[in-house]
């Protein structure tokens, strides 16, 4: 008798449940724990500030992505108003988490609670419009909110901004002085744990969510919605349901995004930075939750890369009077663009589709297909 | 049809007339569909075929008339509520989600038949885990039923023709409609892929005991399969019948062949 004939293939699988699994493949699983390793690992090995917090930055820009992607990549509604949803969840931070001084997990909740109402609100507009009149629609949100946060100033601190005390801390855990086994962890080192598991919370929340029933409805509804309505999709419901999860995660990230700052003006909120989302999600790949991920790491990580090393390319001018033809902050500009450019022009879904063109070639290696 | 008072049809449609400014799609239509019937309509282009079952499914609500499907009035309700009735269609150019796979696809047909909301959805803990277990199992007889095995993680878009239209199909039955409605099922198909389809087609009404409702133009097709034929003409009913009947219909060839006077 083979020895080996009791062991089953490492890629079988035995029944739906298996079918269904996240993390199917030894490779998958190995790929999990790296990142899990990295993730832990990070902080301690790089302990400056200047990358912590670039990775931090682009943690919350990440979640906010994330949200983003849902209501655009998959359920394929356009929208210009993300910038609103971050703030609001900013402000709700300074005032449950800095004013009323409650703790971290419930300013969170706040924050996604107000995120997830404003957009239950805005929802509705969906029900009768798509496409480009829907992203003008949400493009008025945008100024709408600019005036609400000048204007009232007794939540948002009016031009001048406020500042954000919510305090990272749950408990006797508190992520900004974290002490582990008598070793004292800086505030970037905590805020990166935090962050980053948090991103990772709502990615699987938004993994769970698009591969189940009503995900698989946001992309019926995306790709032929009269053929949705035809199956027996709810498309109004639908429509508002994604609409109210993509705000809750803007408002988390809103949220997370102030209390690391420790200070929000009105001048965050503007069109620029609704247009930065679209910018990650398409370079990262529409439709995919890693690519919201990857997206905001590249989109985050590639001008901060630039800044530091500035001196060392030649041509950029590391400062006022001295030599070079551009600045970074022109050169960091001009590389923004080119990108938007050449991704899609070259790879219109994203850093997600290399990596998957990547492993497929790795997968049935050495056939070419 | 028979004399019998309890008798009740699965389908009623009566007087249904359906206008579009000052075009008259449909005028008058009533017919009735019994359970687990192949019902056939046919008629020459523009005879309102496509107008009816827009209105059997609710994307169209007509002026006049009423649709009854097991007693419970359809008219004036939206898509998703007659789907959610069991009402099954099939579109004539291909409606399925062509950035989902086969088994999404079909898994969308299982829509109205589970639970989980967004919540749950994004748990993923306890019923929706076994709600989507479960459904993909039954997903499963639907892909054995029509042979799609080799195409489950095919994205819907990149299927051939031929078999994109059976996974709409397959999508429809995933559904587990009480009433099927087929929108040109073999449009566009040679002969051999024709034949498969309505091979697919007999092996689903045997195994299903579903009533159909097809609207065709392959009268070879129509003929062959159908229990009993609607033939419509510029949105008026000129003959209803087994196929022999139709067939030897005078105003049916006059219809199709046009009057000699």
């Amino acid at each position: 008798m083979l020895k080996g004939a009791q062991r089953p293939h490492h890629r079988l699988v035995r029944g739906y449940a298996d079918d269904l699994k996240l993390w199917r493949t030894p490779w998958s699983r190995f790929g999990l724990a790296v990142l899990v390793t990295v993730f832990l690992a990070l902080p301690i090995v790089v302990q400056q500030d200047f990358w912590l917090s670039v990775l931090i930055y682009a943690g919350i820009t990440a979640i906010g992505a994330i949200g983003l992607n849902l209501l655009t990549g998959y359920a394929g509604q356009i929208s210009l108003g993300h910038a609103f949803f971050i703030a609001a969840g900013a402000y709700c931070a300074a005032r449950v988490g800095g004013d009323l001084g409650l703790s971290m997990p419930w300013w969170l909740l706040a924050a996604a609670v107000a995120g997830g109402v404003l957009g239950g609100l805005i929802g509705p507009f969906t029900l009768r419009i798509r496409g480009f009149y829907l992203a003008v629609v949400t493009l008025g949100l945008v100024f709408i909110g600019e005036h609400v946060w000048r204007n009232y100033t007794g939540l948002t601190g009016g031009n001048s901004g406020t500042p954000v005390n919510a305090a990272a801390a749950v408990g006797p855990v508190d992520f900004s002085q974290l002490t582990i086994a008598g070793e004292t962890y800086s505030r970037n080192q905590g805020y990166f744990w935090l962050v980053w598991a948090l991103v990772a919370v709502v990615a699987l929340l938004a993994k769970n969510l698009v591969r189940t029933r009503p995900g698989r409805a946001l992309q019926a509804i995306r790709d032929h919605d009269q053929a949705a309505e035809v199956i027996g999709v709810r498309v109004g419901r639908h429509k508002i349901g994604v609409f109210v999860v993509s705000s809750a995660m803007a408002a988390v990230a809103g949220a997370l995004f102030g209390s690391y700052q420790q200070f929000v003006s009105p001048d965050e909120w503007t069109l620029l930075l609704s247009v930065q989302y679209i910018v990650i999600i398409i370079v990262g790949g529409l439709g995919t939750i890693f690519g919201s991920v990857l997206g905001a790491l590249f989109v985050g990580g590639l001008p901060a890369l630039i800044d530091r090393y500035s001196t060392t390319i030649p041509g950029v001018r590391s400062g006022a009077g001295s030599d070079g033809i551009i600045t970074a902050y022109t050169l960091n500009a001009i590389l923004f663009g080119l990108l938007i450019v050449l991704f899609i022009v070259f790879e219109p879904r994203g850093i997600a589709a290399m990596w998957l063109r990547i492993k497929a070639y790795f997968t049935s290696w050495p056939f070419t297909y | 049809m028979t004399s019998d008072n309890t008798y009740e049809p699965l389908l009623e449609v009566r007087d249904v007339t359906l206008t579009f400014g000052g075009i008259t799609a449909l005028n008058g239509v009533s017919f009735g569909v019994d359970r687990g019937e192949l019902f056939a309509v046919i008629g020459p282009n523009g005879a309102g075929k496509t107008s009816l079952f827009n209105c059997l499914n609710g994307v169209c609500r007509p002026q006049l008339g009423s649709i009854l499907l097991g007693g419970a009035p359809l008219t004036g309700r939206s898509p998703a509520a007659v789907a959610e009735r069991g009402v099954a269609r099939t579109f004539q150019n291909l409606g399925l989600f062509e950035h989902l796979s086969v088994v999404d696809n079909l898994m969308l047909g299982r829509h109205r038949l589970m639970r989980t909301g967004f919540g749950a959805g994004m748990a993923w803990w306890g019923r929706a885990k076994r709600e989507e277990i479960a459904h993909r199992a039954a997903v499963e007889d639907v892909i054995e039923l029509l042979d799609l095995e080799p195409y489950r993680r095919t994205p819907a878009g990149l299927l051939p023709y031929g078999v994109a239209k059976r996974a709409e199909l397959g999508r429809a039955l995933a559904m587990e409609p009480a009433l099927l409605l087929l929108d040109e099922p073999v449009a566009g198909m040679n002969m051999e892929e024709t034949e498969d389809m309505a091979r697919y087609l007999v092996e689903v009404r045997r195994e299903t005991r579903v009533a159909m409702i097809v609207v065709e133009h392959d009268m070879d097709l129509v003929m062959d399969l159908a229990d009993r034929v609607l033939v419509l003409d510029f949105g008026v009913v000129i003959a209803c019948g087994t196929p022999e009947q139709v067939q030897s219909d005078p105003r049916v060839i006059e219809a199709y062949l046009g009057g000699a006077a």
